[in-house]
């Protein structure tokens, strides 16, 4: 469908730069970049490459344009000219962006009003609300705050065939039409190009302070150690933020970062001390929260998105590293007691696939999954990026269908090809 | 129906699954919105999902129309049955499957009250958040239809913040899984998509529900005010200080006075009743309400109370949740609204309500969720005065109306059901509508779930969005528009 067959390269930009504005149109890698002004512009170019045959990928900070099936598309639509806070209700404790807007760039807004979206994904600089949203990606804060699907109360898409159509709307409580924006939420771009998004907001966490456990006299060689506590920690009437597993061939921790009024944070402590006492609790800082992030500089691993039950994520940790060790490969983990988990995995090709697949089969009994954000191109003929197809495929390859019947909007990027 | 298609349901359900019967049918006529009426063809009472499964193919194959439904204490009318079609009531699947304490699920089958699943785990210190008043009765299948909220959503999320999974038997009468106990299951999110769908997708056979931990305290304060609308500005500075209570309700001097009548519960009689609920770490609840206890004195609250006991908390909210019901004592009819608007139009939209009242000759009663804007404007009528059911009826759709105008919505948590069809097609325009059709038709095509529900105007699936053209089914005469 990318294959130019009724126009030029140069025809199309030409077309595009004419809606879009010249400047704002570009070539690169054998496909034409549109950075529209506006919705109108969006459907414009939407409807401009459904009647010419051009398939379309829309993209943000382009953080993750990899992740998912790869696609060689017609055209780039940029949202990134499409960046404006365009209203924050902070008494409402509400707002709506423009997807083209920077995580940090939103935030900063938000936090003259002592507000934020209680969401940390990954890259903030970088990434944008839009793609973020797309790709579903939420961080340590989920557990407290819940993913993005918790978040979002409404949302202005564009339609392949350039219906602008808006769902939701700019309350918090709302049960009114069917909620289009959780069907757009981790659609990867397949269904329609996400325009502006409404959240609910929460108070900036002013006092919160982290803590760190390892072990006591020696590193902790095995992270199974931590499961009884972490139970006991997450079974207990304390409210942590974010709770994290680490794991390396080098060190093995847990953190934990609270959020209270200051006079209860005290209380806090004593009470991890506590269920902790056979370990060492240290204060940390912010940074430990950069673990997941931090996997992702290991460039030539396969970097997974792990979803497993709650109560597994300390054996599983503990699997993996007993793994990494009789292979020879090189694992680093960083699960959240939500029981998403990232993975880095530095081995050999056929050692990595023998992993993965026994990896996907072990956790799939209760209906986890595990998905490859990162993989070398050699490894892509031979390990699918989704892992096994959802049982609703055909229900969600009807939405597709339904929503996209030229296959306009990244094709073959999603689960099952979509 | 033929005696064919009975002897079908019959052989898929047994002889004491199947009602034919009209007196019996007339049990199934309605649900908690009675103005509204239509007897089924048939119901069915499945006690397994292989059971619905076939009903449902029964439907698919014959094009017959089925209303899935719990216990019927909806408000919008979503559970009312189509003519001539069969309703499929689950009470009988009310087993709760699993209970897993470290990963925070419960599996249930729909017919399962929402307050059993609460009991079920409380034993290990857990509980089930979303709670509608209903929440005695009402069922999960509902809750997970409606995306049921309650008094608690504000911190605890809505029903569908609780469902992690489900097993959904599709209007073709395939048996699918929707979402996992896991999160973020590859593929579109279709769980959180059927949640809050009414009926109009499928059946839901089983639902995974997350659990949550119960505070360490929990604390309930009643404050007196000279208005609503000083109860209202008190709730917009208890969220500007950063707190997020897990509720906060107003009731107006109508709401008091019939909750009074009904249950006794020993409201001081004012004309504007915050009621705030804390929880959370016994330190952290001390701290945040000494500050809302400043905040309702600045705001001049001239009585509050903090419940003593689990008793007297059990009464306050007894009487906050027997509101509705208990407006029947001071008026012979009434109509329940459910709007929402955003907080901060909460002292103006209460203002306007009371003129538009006073214009009609009409009284108003106000109960609500102050916290997330959810407004509960009960227009109370007397069905024996000629005229006055319908300027009631009219008033609660302009009160409706007035909520989208303020930014806000026309359902909150009672959803849009038969009620509110035509004010869906006030909030959102024709493309937005025409986009949540194609979910619609994805799911089923034929328009046998649920139909004539939700939608301002039953569309067909293979028609295209804009000015109304006839159907080219339609116009063959071998399909109609239902």
């Amino acid at each position: 469908m990318c294959a130019l067959s009724a126009m030029t390269l140069e025809q199309g930009l030409t077309q595009l730069g004419s809606i879009v504005g010249q400047e704002h149109a570009s070539l690169c890698d054998g496909r034409i970049v549109a950075a529209p002004g506006d919705i109108r512009q969006v459907a414009e170019v939407l409807r401009f490459a459904q009647a010419s045959g051009l398939s379309v990928m829309p993209s943000g900070g382009g953080t993750k344009l990899n992740w998912g099936n790869l696609v060689a598309p017609g055209i780039e639509l940029s949202m990134k000219r499409i960046h404006a806070l365009r209203e924050h209700a902070w008494q409402d404790m509400t707002c709506t962006v423009d997807a083209g807007l920077t995580w940090t760039a939103m935030q900063a807004e938000l936090a003259h009003h002592g507000q934020m979206v209680a969401l940390d994904p990954l890259w903030p600089e970088r990434a944008t609300v839009g793609g973020i949203v797309a790709a579903n990606d939420s961080g340590a804060l989920r557990l407290k705050f819940g993913g993005l699907r918790d978040l979002i109360i409404g949302m202005t898409i564009v339609l392949a065939d350039g219906t602008i159509a808006k769902s939701g709307g700019k309350v918090v409580k709302n049960v009114a039409g069917y909620d289009l924006h959780k069907l757009m939420t981790g659609s990867f771009g397949t269904l329609g190009v996400i325009a502006a998004v409404n959240f609910r907001l929460h108070p900036v966490e002013e006092h919160a302070r982290n803590w760190t456990v390892t072990g006591r006299d020696a590193a902790i060689a095995d992270a199974a150690v931590f499961a009884e506590p972490l139970h006991a920690l997450m079974d207990s009437q304390m409210v942590p933020s974010c709770v994290q597993v680490r794991t390396s061939k080098q060190e093995c921790a847990l953190d934990i970062r609270i959020a209270a009024v200051p006079e209860c944070l005290e209380e806090n402590a004593e009470r991890i001390q506590s269920i902790f006492a056979q370990f060492a609790v240290a204060e940390s800082d912010d940074a430990v929260w950069q673990a997941r992030q931090r996997l992702f500089d290991m460039t030539d691993a396969i970097l997974l998105k792990v979803s497993a039950l709650p109560g597994e994520l300390c054996s599983l940790s503990a699997e993996l590293q007993r793994w990494g060790a009789a292979e020879g490969a090189d694992i680093a983990t960083a699960a959240q007691a939500t029981g998403l988990m990232t993975i880095a995995l530095d081995a050999a090709p056929d050692a990595a696939i023998a992993l993965v697949t026994h990896l996907r089969k072990s956790i799939a009994a209760c209906g986890g999954s595990a998905v490859a954000l990162q993989l070398p191109n050699a490894l892509r003929d031979k390990l699918d990026v989704w892992g096994m197809d959802p049982g609703s495929l055909p229900l969600m390859r009807e939405i597709k269908r339904r929503f996209d019947p030229g296959r306009t909007l990244n094709p073959g990027r999603f689960v099952g090809k979509i | 129906m033929t005696a064919d298609q009975i002897a079908e349901l019959r052989a898929a359900v047994g002889d004491d699954g199947l009602i034919t019967g009209k007196s019996q049918l007339q049990t199934y006529e309605c649900d908690g919105l009675t103005n509204f009426r239509v007897l089924p063809g048939a119901v069915v009472l499945p006690s397994t999902a292989q059971q619905v499964q076939a009903v449902v193919r029964l439907c698919a194959r014959h094009k017959i129309p089925f209303v899935s439904r719990g216990s019927g204490t909806g408000l919008s009318g979503g559970a009312l049955p189509a003519a001539g079609g069969i309703v499929i009531s689950l009470t009988r699947m009310n087993r709760i499957l699993e209970v897993d304490i470290p990963n925070r699920f419960v599996v249930a089958e729909p017919g399962v009250i929402n307050t059993h699943v609460t009991q079920r785990v409380a034993s290990r210190g857990y509980f089930y958040a979303p709670d509608p008043s209903s929440q005695s009765v009402c069922t999960i299948g509902g809750n997970v239809a409606e995306n049921s909220g309650g008094a608690h959503c504000l911190k605890y999320g809505f029903t569908v913040t609780h469902v992690l999974a489900l097993e959904v038997v599709l209007p073709s009468g395939e048996l699918v899984q929707l979402g996992s106990p896991t999160l973020d299951a590859p593929g579109y999110d279709l769980a959180g998509v059927f949640v809050g769908s009414e009926g109009t997708l499928g059946v839901a056979t089983k639902v995974t529900l997350r659990i949550v931990k119960r505070p360490e305290v929990i604390q309930t304060l009643l404050a007196a005010f000279d208005s609503v609308q000083a109860a209202a500005q008190t709730v917009s500075d208890i969220i500007a200080a950063g707190m997020l209570p897990s509720a906060l309700e107003i009731m107006d001097t109508l709401a008091i006075q019939a909750a009074e009548a009904a249950v006794h519960a020993h409201y001081p009689v004012c004309n504007g009743l915050l009621l705030v609920e804390l929880d959370g770490p016994c330190s952290e609840v001390d701290a945040l309400m000494r500050e809302v206890r400043a905040i309702c004195s600045n705001n001049g609250a001239w009585e509050i109370r903090v419940a003593q006991s689990e008793q007297e908390r059990a009464l306050v909210w007894k009487g906050r949740k027997a509101a509705f019901a208990a407006v029947g004592r001071i008026s012979p009819n009434y109509i329940v609204q459910d709007g929402v608007i955003p907080r901060t139009a909460l002292p103006h939209l209460l203002t306007e309500i009371d003129r538009m009242a006073s214009a009609e000759g009409l009284r108003v009663a106000n109960v609500f969720h102050a916290g997330d804007g959810n407004l509960h404007p009960l227009v109370l009528y007397d069905r024996s005065i000629a005229g006055q059911e319908e300027k009631a009826l009219d008033l609660s759709y302009r009160i409706l109306r007035l909520c989208v105008d303020n930014g806000g919505s026309i359902t909150g948590e009672h959803g849009v059901g038969k009620e509110k069809q035509e004010a869906l097609g006030y909030m959102f325009s024709e493309p937005d509508l025409a986009t949540m059709q194609l979910v619609r038709c994805a799911f089923d095509p034929e328009s046998i779930a649920n139909p004539d529900k939700v939608f301002p105007r039953p569309r067909l699936c293979a028609e295209k969005p804009g000015p109304y053209t006839p159907h080219p089914l339609e116009t063959a005469g071998v399909a109609e528009i239902f």
